[in-house]
C-alpha cells in the first residue's frame, strides 16, 4: 500500500479546507438568520397598574437612548399581579428587568439564581425609584359612609381588594389594615387579625391584580369601597370615572416602595445588561420621575413631587421593616401556604 | 274569590283549604328569619342588591375564563394519533414527536440445495424514531435500531434551520446520494433494495448543507463526510481521507398543472474521496444479494500481501469516485424508480494496484391495483381496511429488474473468480397491501442469476427468494 506523507497532508488540507467550505456556505446564511432574530430589545417585567406609566417611560427612554447611543430600542412590557409575574419569570419567562409591586417577589426571584441577592443595593433608595401608598375608592358621594379602616369590615359593606396570593398590590392592602389596627391605640394583634378578617368576608371577587379590581370595581360597578392603590384610586377618580368616584384617605396606610431591578442571567444571556442598567437608572432622572408623578406615582425627587398635578395627601405611613420586619417574615406570617391569609379565608367559607 | 259548585268545585275548595291551613301550619313551625343584611325590603333596594349579585358572579365567571385562557397559553400539548405520539410547547419553540416502524420478514429461498441460504424468519428493523425542535431554528433526530439482535444507531443528526431552502446538518445520516437509499425503509416497492443501493454510501457522519426551495421544486445537498464503503454505514473513520458529496434532484412540473408530470423528477449525484484501507479495515464492501448472501466479495484472508498472489488483503487505496443519475416518476396509480451507480475505486493488493470501475443498475416500477395515488414517500390508502365497511385498503403489484456488474480487471488479483461473481442479475415480482396507512403487507419473488462466482470458471447457481413482510409503522 503506497502511503505518500505528501499525500496525506494534501489530503488532511483539502479535509480542512472542504469543511471551511461548508461551514462558510453556512455562515452568512446563519449571521443572516442571527441578525434578522436579534433585535435590540428589553423585556420588562412589571406590577398590574404600571400599564400606563411604562408606556410613557418606554417612549422616553428609547428616545433618550437613541439620542445617546444611536441604537434602537424596543421595550416590551408584561403586566399582572406581582407575585404571579414572579413566579412566571422564575417559571421562564425571559425578562431582563423587573418592576414589581414588592421586594420580596424580587428576593424570590433573586433565590432562583437569576439575580445577586444584595439586588437592592445596586440602585438608589432601595431601588424604588418611586413610592405609593393604599388609599379607599368609593362611589361619588361616599353613600356608605366609609372613613378608615373599621368601616370596610361593617356588615353590609362589599369591599374590592385583589388577592394576595397573586397581587402585590393586595399585600400592600392587606399590611396596611393589619398595621392600622396593630398601631391605634389600645390595637394587638388579635384586633389586627378580626379587622382583616372582617374586610375579607366582605370581599365578593379576588382578582388576580390591582388593575383587576380597579375593573372589577369602576367598569363591572361591583363593591361599595376599592382598596387601591393610591395611583390607581386618582387614575380612576381622575380620568376612568370622571364624577363617579372619590377617594378616601384613611388616617394611617402603608408606605408602598415597588422595587426595579436588573436580572442578570437574562440579561447577561441576551447581551443587554448595560442597556437594561441604563433603563432603569432612567428611571431616577428628572424626566421619568416627572413621568411617574404624572402618573399619579409619588417620586422620589422632590421637585417632581412639587410639579405634580396632584397633591398626595399626607397621612400616616408605616414601613414594611417598622410594623412587620421586613417582608420576609410578613411574607411567612401572612401570606405563605397555612399563613394567615390562609387562616382566615379558611375560616370565612 | 267565587267557589263553583259541582265536584269541581269541590276539589278547587279542598286544594285551597289544604294550602291556606298548611302555609298557616308551616309559618307557626319556621323559625323567625332573621333579617338579612343584604336583602332589604324595600323591592328596589331588594332589586339592586340581586343585580350586584348577578355582576359579582359575571365576573367570577370572567375571571375564571381568564385564568383557564392563561393557563391554556403555557399548557403544553399532547398528540396522540396515527402519527405517533408529540408534545409540543404552548409557544411552540420546542417539540418532541416519538414515532417509529417495525419490519417483521420471512425469507425462504428456493431450491437452494448448492446454496447457503437458510430460510428464516427476521426482524429487520425495529427502530423507535424521536425526532422534535427546540427554538424555532434547530431540530434533532435520533433513531436506533434494535432489528437482527443488534443495537445500532442509525440516525443522530441536528439541524440549524435558515429558512426553507437551506438547513446545516450535523451528526450522522443518509448519504445524499442512492435514490433508492434515500426512500425511508417504510415507502419501499420491495422488501431489499435494488443492486445500485450496493455502490452507494448508506449512513455516514459529516456536515451537510441541504434544502428544498420551492416548495421541494429542486432538492440540493452537499457535505463533508467521513465517507464509506459502498453500501455501508460507520460511526467513525479509517484514515484521514474525508468524502465530499453533493446532489441535485429536480421535479420539473411539480408546481404545473400537468398532473401526469408532477412526480417526474431526474438528478445526479456524485461522491468524491481519498479512501485507504488496510486488511483490519479495508474500506471495500461485500456484494449483497436480494436473499442476503454474498454475490461478491474482495480477497480478504486478513493478512498484507507483498506480492501479487492470490493471497492477502484487497485494501482501498486512493481515489474513490461515484456518480449516480437518478430519476423517479410517481402519477396516480404508476410509480417508477430507475438509478445508475458508477464508482471508480483505486485499490491495491500486494503490489498491486489498479484503478477498478464497478456500476449498477435498476429500474422498479408499481401499479396500484385499486384507485388510490402512490408516490415516492408511499402510499395512503382512501379506503382503509375496513371488512364492515367493506373497504380493504390499497394493493399493488410492482416489479423490478437490475444488474451489478464487477470490473473485469478486478479477476484473478483482487477477488477470487471461484467465489465472487462477476455480474449479478436480478428480476422480481411483488405485491402489496396497504392495509392502511400504517399496516402493510408485503410479498416479493426474486431471482438472481450470476457471471462467474463458482469453481472453474463456471456461474453460481441461481438464487430464487421468496421475501415477505409484515410493517407497522407510526
Amino acid at each position: 500500500m503506497r502511503h505518500s506523507v505528501r499525500r496525506s497532508i494534501a489530503a488532511r488540507a483539502a479535509t480542512v479546507t472542504a469543511a471551511f467550505v461548508v461551514l462558510a456556505l453556512a455562515a452568512p446564511l446563519a449571521l443572516r438568520s442571527q441578525a434578522e432574530a436579534a433585535e435590540v430589545k428589553l423585556l420588562n417585567v412589571s406590577y398590574d397598574p404600571t400599564r400606563e406609566l411604562y408606556q410613557e417611560i418606554n417612549a422616553a427612554f428609547a428616545k433618550a437612548w437613541k439620542a445617546k447611543s444611536g441604537d434602537t430600542v424596543t421595550i416590551s412590557q408584561s403586566h399582572g399581579g406581582s407575585g404571579k409575574q414572579a413566579r412566571t419569570v422564575l417559571d421562564g419567562l425571559e425578562a431582563d428587568v423587573v418592576t414589581l409591586a414588592l421586594a420580596y417577589d424580587i428576593d424570590a426571584i433573586a433565590q432562583g439564581g437569576l439575580l445577586p441577592r444584595n439586588w437592592q443595593t445596586r440602585l438608589p433608595q432601595n431601588s424604588c425609584p418611586y413610592t405609593s401608598t393604599v388609599v379607599f375608592l368609593v362611589r361619588k358621594g361616599n353613600p356608605k359612609g366609609i372613613k378608615d379602616w373599621e368601616d370596610l369590615a361593617r356588615p353590609g359593606i362589599a369591599v374590592v381588594t385583589p388577592n394576595p396570593k397573586t397581587s402585590g398590590g393586595a399585600r400592600w392592602n392587606y399590611l396596611a389594615a393589619w398595621a392600622y389596627a396593630l398601631r391605634k391605640p389600645g390595637g394587638d394583634e388579635a384586633k389586627a387579625r378580626a379587622l382583616v378578617a372582617g374586610i375579607f368576608k366582605n370581599v365578593p371577587v379576588l382578582d388576580t391584580g390591582a388593575r383587576g379590581a380597579t375593573v372589577t370595581f369602576v367598569e363591572r360597578g361591583i363593591g361599595d369601597v376599592l382598596i387601591a392603590w393610591e395611583n390607581e384610586a386618582i387614575l380612576a377618580e381622575r380620568d376612568l370615572g370622571k364624577g363617579k368616584f372619590q377617594i378616601v384617605v384613611p388616617s394611617s396606610s402603608i408606605l408602598a416602595e415597588p422595587p426595579v431591578a436588573v436580572v442578570d442571567k437574562v440579561a447577561n444571556k441576551h447581551g443587554t445588561k448595560a442597556l437594561a442598567q441604563a433603563y432603569l437608572e432612567f428611571l431616577y432622572t428628572p424626566e421619568a420621575q416627572a413621568i411617574a408623578a404624572k402618573h399619579y406615582y409619588r417620586p422620589r425627587a422632590k421637585a417632581a413631587a412639587d410639579q405634580a398635578v396632584v397633591s398626595f395627601p399626607a397621612l400616616t405611613l408605616y414601613t414594611i421593616d417598622e410594623v412587620f420586619g421586613g417582608w420576609a417574615k410578613a411574607q411567612a406570617a401572612h401570606f405563605g401556604d397555612g399563613g394567615v391569609f390562609d387562616q382566615i379565608t379558611e375560616t370565612g367559607k | 274569590m267565587e267557589i263553583r259548585r259541582g265536584s269541581a268545585g269541590i276539589w278547587m275548595g279542598l286544594a285551597m283549604s289544604a294550602w291556606i291551613f298548611g302555609g298557616a301550619v308551616a309559618r307557626a313551625e319556621d323559625p323567625p328569619a332573621a333579617p338579612e343584611a343584604d336583602a332589604p325590603a324595600d323591592p328596589a333596594a331588594r332589586i339592586e342588591t340581586l343585580e350586584e349579585r348577578l355582576r359579582i358572579l359575571e365576573r367570577k365567571e370572567e375571571l375564571a375564563r381568564e385564568q383557564a385562557a392563561e393557563k391554556a397559553k403555557s399548557a403544553a400539548s399532547v398528540a396522540v394519533g396515527k402519527d405517533g405520539f408529540s408534545i409540543r410547547s404552548a409557544d411552540g419553540a420546542a417539540s418532541l414527536r416519538i414515532r417509529g416502524y417495525v419490519q417483521a420478514d420471512a425469507q425462504a429461498a428456493l431450491h437452494d440445495e448448492d446454496l447457503p441460504a437458510i430460510d428464516t424468519f427476521v426482524l429487520r428493523r425495529v427502530r423507535p424514531i424521536f425526532e422534535g425542535g427546540v427554538g424555532r431554528f434547530f431540530e434533532f433526530k435520533l433513531m436506533p435500531d434494535f432489528g437482527a439482535g443488534t443495537t445500532v444507531l442509525q440516525d443522530a443528526f441536528m439541524d440549524w434551520k435558515f429558512g426553507k431552502s437551506a438547513r446545516l446538518r450535523a451528526g450522522k445520516f443518509k448519504s445524499p446520494v442512492g435514490l433508492e437509499r434515500l426512500q425511508s425503509a417504510t415507502d419501499l416497492l420491495f422488501v431489499v433494495r435494488e443492486a445500485p443501493t450496493n455502490l452507494v454510501p448508506n449512513r455516514d457522519l459529516g456536515l451537510l448543507m441541504h434544502g428544498e426551495p420551492w416548495e421541494g421544486l429542486l432538492v440540493w445537498d452537499a457535505g463533508i463526510l467521513n465517507g464509506v464503503p459502498d453500501g455501508g454505514s460507520a460511526d467513525g473513520d479509517v484514515s484521514d481521507g474525508k468524502d465530499g458529496e453533493a446532489r441535485l434532484f429536480v421535479l420539473p412540473w411539480k408546481r404545473t398543472a400537468i398532473g401526469a408530470l408532477q412526480g417526474l423528477g431526474f438528478g445526479m449525484a456524485a461522491t468524491y474521496g481519498h479512501n485507504d484501507g488496510t486488511p483490519r479495515a479495508t474500506g471495500l464492501s461485500t456484494y449483497k444479494t436480494p436473499g442476503g448472501l454474498d454475490s461478491f466479495a474482495w480477497r480478504n484472508d486478513g493478512t498484507q500481501a507483498t506480492a501479487p498472489t492470490a493471497a492477502g488483503t484487497t485494501v482501498a487505496d486512493g481515489r474513490r469516485v461515484r456518480v449516480a443519475p437518478q430519476a423517479s416518476w410517481f402519477a396516480g396509480r404508476f410509480g417508477s424508480l430507475l438509478e445508475l451507480v458508477k464508482v471508480d475505486q483505486e485499490l491495491t493488493l500486494g503490489g498491486t494496484t489498479d484503478d477498478l470501475e464497478n456500476r449498477a443498475w435498476g429500474v422498479t416500477v408499481s401499479c396500484l391495483l385499486t384507485d388510490d395515488t402512490t408516490s415516492y414517500k408511499g402510499v395512503t390508502p382512501k379506503r382503509p381496511y375496513d371488512p364492515g365497511a367493506h373497504q380493504w385498503g390499497a394493493f399493488e403489484v410492482v416489479a423490478r429488474s437490475g444488474a451489478l456488474r464487477v470490473d473485469d480487471d478486478a479477476f484473478p488479483i483482487f477477488a477470487d473468480p471461484a467465489r465472487a461473481a462477476r455480474v449479478a442479475r436480478d428480476r422480481g415480482l411483488g405485491f402489496n397491501w396497504y392495509l392502511n396507512r400504517n399496516f402493510r403487507i408485503m410479498l416479493d419473488y426474486i431471482e438472481t442469476r450470476f457471471d462467474g462466482g463458482a469453481a472453474a470458471g463456471a456461474d453460481r447457481p441461481d438464487e430464487q427468494v421468496l421475501l415477505n413482510r409484515l410493517q407497522v409503522a407510526w
